[in-house]
């Protein structure tokens, strides 16, 4: 029985001289290991406003609300804190370098509220200039006329929100499609006014 | 003879399932068992069925907390296997890693709760300290304690960040000297031995006659591991035993359970040293249609999955089998003829998945006594401080 009980004491002068393995939280702010996932956040300058994390999301924790009859319109990209389970599969599938919506180190979530656990930005969106209807942010315009370089010319709502976008657009040039009768079709157009301005006559 | 019946359940204190156990007992003797599962239906497949393939595999990994690797594991594999394909080299080692990992921790916190039942609050304490380590890895590796979200059919969906190996490897070499004096605290505890030697003891034939899986199986002498048998993953490139004992009883149990922490720890320092460079995912698109299945050792036993495809982006059928359903109905051949208070460490053994609530009430038919999970420990940890006084430790 003696060699247990020097053992004990060793540990008991052992645990004196040592810290506690608890740490004092409240007080001492926990720093989470650098791969940590905490909760994803938008970035409202990289963010496009696509969906595709919407799309992705297996806990639909992300979704969307258009707002058009009200001041400028806008899309209002909602992420719900209390349904999120941080997978990451928003990063991992964001179409703007993984930079639209990224994973955080922050973990302290708690709400007293749940009405209140969910946290949104605003990106303007683009209407069709013939019916009105959403057709998608003027960010995710700009964004697929970049990525498609010289093709987007061919499709007038590509390159007509990308020249918005840099404040070059210039009315003289729709004048001289105008006699023409063909000055529908050089408009930011919807998919199903485009197909009408394009293949039926009225 | 006045039988009486102690009914455990539907949610069961100690256990990690509810299920409900109707105890049939003649005073302090079990004379009969009866289990019913089947209350924690959450429609998990047909909820995966609603989701894509990729989507599935975070409703999967919610099956079962403690085994969120092992879920998923065998489903990405029921996945490849419609193909098939072979995920790559470095993909495998990851999931190796995080599923070894999982398997200490699930090993540890059994044996805590282990301790618990038995009076041992020591050691439950000692245990969950240490499960401590083991789950700041995890967090380092995929950043989460739980609920890893690192599998996806065709790879994986983060990698290991080469700067962290030697943290990783320095974390899992500390708990090797407190799993050691863990080991020699539980099997050469001469309270332990007598606690728990010949009681619940699930022979050979039983635990075949059972479908005994994982551990379980493994204390009674079968030697049945899907890692050795069906070689997946990196578990054929690395050393290591299959650890196998004889005798089928409960402190038989609690051993497999504690040197197979060992061989995990020799798995991981093997994987994370020798991680081949590489692709970790190989960007699945189309599933095309057809089945698969999909099996992996998990802490508890062979989980399978079952999927078939029609060529969508959703599973047309999912079928997952958990080990504790195949271990579950041992208990018919361990608690009959055992003590009530022997019933609670024994129906613990086969460490059954998780997700207790406490609500159990233990009546006779006179109806004036009430036990509840609480109680039932204390009978359990009674009966080891009786023996420690016969002993004449205390």
């Amino acid at each position: 029985m003696k060699l247990p009980k020097i053992r004990e004491l060793l540990e008991a002068i052992k645990s004196l001289l040592t810290k506690p393995y608890t740490s004092k939280f409240p007080y001492v702010p926990h720093e989470p290991y650098p791969s940590f996932r905490g909760q994803p956040k938008f970035n409202p300058d990289k963010c496009v406003g696509c969906l595709a994390c919407e799309q992705v999301c297996p806990a639909e924790a992300i979704s969307h609300r258009d707002i058009v009859d009200d001041g400028i319109p806008r899309r209002i990209m909602i992420h719900y804190t209390d349904t999120c389970i941080f997978c990451g599969s928003c990063e991992a599938n964001c179409i703007a370098d993984n930079e639209g919506i990224k994973l955080t180190k922050e973990w302290e979530l708690s709400f007293f509220d749940r009405s209140q656990a969910y946290e949104t930005i605003e990106k303007e969106l683009q209407l069709c200039e013939i019916c009105g209807v959403v057709i998608a942010c003027k960010d995710h315009l700009k964004w697929i006329a970049e990525k498609i370089g010289e093709l987007s010319f061919s499709s007038p709502t590509l390159y007509q929100s990308y020249l918005k976008g840099l404040n070059i657009i210039d009315e003289n040039i729709l004048k001289a499609y105008k006699d023409k009768g063909r000055s529908d079709r050089i408009k930011i157009l919807c998919a199903r006014c485009r197909r009408e301005t394009t293949l039926t006559t009225k | 003879m006045a039988l009486s019946r102690v009914p455990i359940g539907p949610y069961h204190p100690l256990q990690e399932e509810p299920e409900y156990f109707n105890l049939i007992t003649d005073g302090e003797k079990v004379l009969d068992i009866e289990v019913n599962v089947g209350y924690n239906h959450r429609g998990i497949e047909k909820l995966s069925e609603r989701k894509s393939f990729d989507q599935a595999t975070f409703v999967i990994e919610r099956i079962c907390g403690i085994c969120s690797t092992s879920h998923p594991f065998a489903y990405t594999r029921a996945v490849e296997d419609v193909f098939p394909v072979e995920v790559p080299e470095r993909a495998k080692y990851i999931r190796t890693v995080i599923a070894e990992g999982e398997r200490i921790h699930s090993h540890l916190l059994w044996l805590g709760l282990a301790g618990h039942f038995l009076g041992y609050n020591t050691l439950y304490m000692w245990v969950w300290k240490l499960r401590e380590e083991i789950l700041d890895v995890m967090e380092i590796l995929s950043g989460n304690r739980n609920n890893y979200a690192m599998f996806k059919p065709g790879g994986i969906r983060r990698d290991i960040n080469p700067d962290d190996i030697p943290l990783v490897l320095k974390k899992i070499d500390s708990i090797v000297p407190t799993l050691d004096r863990l080991r020699k605290a539980i099997i050469d505890d001469p309270v332990l031995h007598k606690r728990l030697k010949g009681i619940g003891i699930l022979t050979k034939e039983d635990a075949l006659d059972y479908c005994a899986v994982g551990p379980t199986a493994r204390a009674s002498g079968v030697e049945k591991d899907v890692r050795k048998d069906d070689p997946y993953g990196a578990y054929d490139r690395v050393d290591w035993d299959m650890i196998v004992t004889y005798k089928g009883d409960v402190f038989e149990k609690v051993v497999v359970r504690v040197l197979e922490m060992y061989e995990s720890i020799k798995i991981i320092k093997q994987c994370l040293k020798n991680l081949p460079p590489g692709e970790i995912d190989l960007k699945l698109k189309d599933i095309p249609p057809g089945e698969g299945i999909g099996t992996h050792e998990a802490p508890r036993g062979e989980t399978f999955h079952y999927v078939r495809s029609d060529g969508t982006n959703r599973p047309a059928r999912h079928k997952v089998r958990a080990p504790t359903y195949m271990n579950l109905p041992t208990c018919e051949a361990t608690v009959i003829g055992e003590s009530i208070a022997d019933a609670t460490i024994i129906l613990a053994s086969i460490d059954p998945c998780y997700c207790c609530t406490e609500r159990l009430t233990v009546f006779s038919p006179e109806g004036n006594k009430l036990y509840n999970g609480n109680d039932l420990i204390k009978l359990s940890q009674q009966k080891t401080d009786k023996i420690k006084k016969e002993m004449g430790l205390k």
